[in-house]
């Protein structure tokens, strides 16, 4: 088991990161807003904790305390929480795909700006950023309870007053503004709370990746985001975790699949390699037959009792 | 022809206190085209109000110049004493306007429940942690909210499905829901239009049946565009005529249906 976890402590605690980011896009599209802003906001989380960590922040113990670690993820949220009222505010009067590309634009910017500034340790980034664990599973101990509070607090959104105008919001904006919803106000309330939460996971990811550069939370962290949602499905808080985990765990899988031996050499290659490409036929295939994603609103509906209604041939 | 007509409509001296909504000189232009042109009257409080015409008269326009969803060009709204003309719709919405709609709006992937909670949202106060949380305040009005939505659907007698979602109903049954979920706004004012679009005749004579309790229940003054004539001169104490966006004629059924200018625009000059 110890060894297990030495193995894919990194894997682990990755998958559980990647859920929270992948979520961090699904709280905005609650109230229909397609924001792929989130890399931004957790380059920003990563180098608060990289600076405060390897800068500011003195400590005696062998480890980096741990209390250190929640301060920065604290500071992180509302620095992101702050960032995201001043982008959202002009930046949700777009709609649709043009929310899209202002947010991948956000994201180049902030690392254009990691890049070139002096506290971001320009393009060599900031390295050495303290442990506060000894191994990388432990920091599961941070991350999976970030991941349930989490989940649980987007179960509960979707259930209560507030939850329920973003939910207005995304079926129909008009309809909602004349039943006495602000879409306004409600859609950058969804945008900052995806940009807090992407933010305390680039803190958290910081000490984990142990260094912090200008290639972390780029526009490709935003498509692999954008899969985690889509493939998982976008009509339920599962479908992210479900996506970021599977997604996450996939090229690992591949690569083990890969080295089994019993396959073709060419075959276990690209396996290997090519795992960028599985990765965007997954998303075609996925987006073409399951364009709720994998997990659908009624894989739970139990509780809530939806029926869903198949469109006729 | 307009000229003949501005008499007709001219009318008998309202006091204020008794007006709930006034149009007043409000236009609408889409680039060149006026769909609704200058037009003026006044709703009284407790009235049930039929806004007619042939297709492309403006009526939906002026509602959505009325419930904030397209600006006026030019004129104004008085609500309650209250100028709304620039407001935006969900502040108007809060001030007691609800509506349904031609091409219904519901939130299809939404049961009929949570369209209708949803309406709710001004009357609750609970934030997103204390909801969250569940915090007993939080929760208290989260009973109520859903028990009051229960009782409107039960009211348009849907009270059964509530759990299926809006998109599932028949076309007749989601305009109930829509009636439902606008009465979720405790408005004072409704505006229904086309609320009989789909029925056919036992509906709709049960239908006006239930527009002339409803505003009896909910203490409603009610705006309603419909098509179809014998409803509306049967329910409705006074009716304003639009086509082409102006205003052709104002008054009780009576009047308005011996109106010639009326005759005209609905089977044209002789």
């Amino acid at each position: 088991m110890a060894e297990f976890f030495a193995t894919y402590g990194f894997l682990i605690v990755s998958m559980v990161l990647a859920a929270v980011l992948a979520l961090s896009l699904y709280v905005p599209l609650m109230a229909g807003q397609l924001s792929l802003a989130s890399p931004g906001f957790y380059a920003l989380g990563g180098y608060i904790t990289a600076v405060m960590s390897t800068k500011m922040l003195t400590y005696d113990s062998e480890t980096f305390p741990i209390p250190f670690v929640l301060l920065e993820m604290l500071v992180a949220g509302l620095a992101c929480g702050v960032l995201a009222l001043i982008v959202g505010i002009p930046a949700l009067r777009l709609r649709g795909i043009y929310l899209a590309l202002a947010t991948i634009a956000f994201v180049e910017i902030v690392r254009v700006l990691a890049l070139n500034l002096e506290i971001t340790g320009g393009a060599i980034g900031i390295f050495g950023i303290p442990q506060p664990f000894n191994t990388q599973i432990e920091y599961l101990w941070v991350a999976g309870p970030l991941l349930l509070i989490t989940m649980l607090f987007v179960y509960r959104l979707e259930r209560i007053r507030a939850g329920r105008a973003f939910l207005a919001i995304r079926e129909d904006e008009l309809a909602a503004d004349a039943m006495g919803i602000d879409p306004t106000t409600n859609k950058v309330l969804a945008f900052t709370m995806g940009a807090i939460l992407a933010g305390v996971v680039g803190a958290l990811s910081a000490h984990f990746i142990n260094t912090w550069n200008a290639r972390q939370g780029t526009f490709d962290a935003s498509i692999a985001l954008l899969a985690f949602v889509l493939i998982g499905g976008s009509r339920t808080f599962l479908g992210p975790v479900v996506g970021g985990m599977a997604l996450t765990a996939l090229p690992e899988i591949l690569r083990t699949l890969s080295g089994a031996g019993s396959l073709p050499a060419w075959l276990g290659e690209f396996m290997k390699d090519g795992r960028f490409i599985i990765f965007g036929v997954l998303l075609v295939i996925g987006t073409v037959f399951l364009p709720h994603g994998f997990i659908g609103p009624n894989l739970f509906s139990g509780s809530r009792g939806r029926k869903e209604s198949r469109p006729l041939p | 022809m307009n000229e003949a007509i501005t008499e007709t409509v001219a009318e008998p001296a309202q006091t204020d206190e008794t007006v709930i909504l006034k149009v007043n000189q409000v236009s609408r232009r889409f680039g060149g085209l006026v769909a609704v042109n200058n037009v003026s009257f006044s709703v009284q409080e407790g009235e049930i109000f039929g806004l007619i015409g042939p297709n492309g008269a403006g009526k939906t326009t002026l509602f959505n110049v009325i419930t904030g969803l397209i600006p006026a060009s030019s004129g104004n709204l008085i609500y309650k004493g209250e100028n709304i003309t620039r407001r935006s719709p969900h502040r108007i919405a809060s001030k007691g306007i609800a509506r349904t709609f031609q091409n219904i709006r519901l939130f299809g992937n939404l049961t009929a429940l949570e369209n209708v909670m949803i309406a709710r949202h001004v009357h609750g106060r609970a934030g997103i942690l204390s909801g969250v949380f569940g915090l007993p305040a939080a929760r208290n009005e989260e009973r109520a909210t859903q028990q009051r939505a229960l009782e409107l659907l039960n009211l348009v007698g849907l009270g059964n499905r509530a759990d299926e979602n809006a998109r599932n109903f028949a076309y007749g049954d989601q305009r109930r829901v829509e009636i439902a979920r606008a009465l979720a706004l405790d408005p004072t004012l409704l505006l229904l239009d086309e609320p009989a679009a789909g029925m056919n005749s036992n509906e709709k004579a049960d239908l006006s049946q239930f527009i002339r309790e409803l505003r009896h229940r909910f203490n409603l003054t009610i705006v309603l565009i419909e098509h179809h004539v014998p409803l509306v001169m049967g329910l409705c104490d006074r009716i304003a005529v639009l086509d082409f966006g102006l205003l052709i004629a104002l008054g009780d059924p009576a009047k308005v249906q011996n109106d010639p200018g009326v005759i005209e625009a609905y089977l044209g000059a002789e």
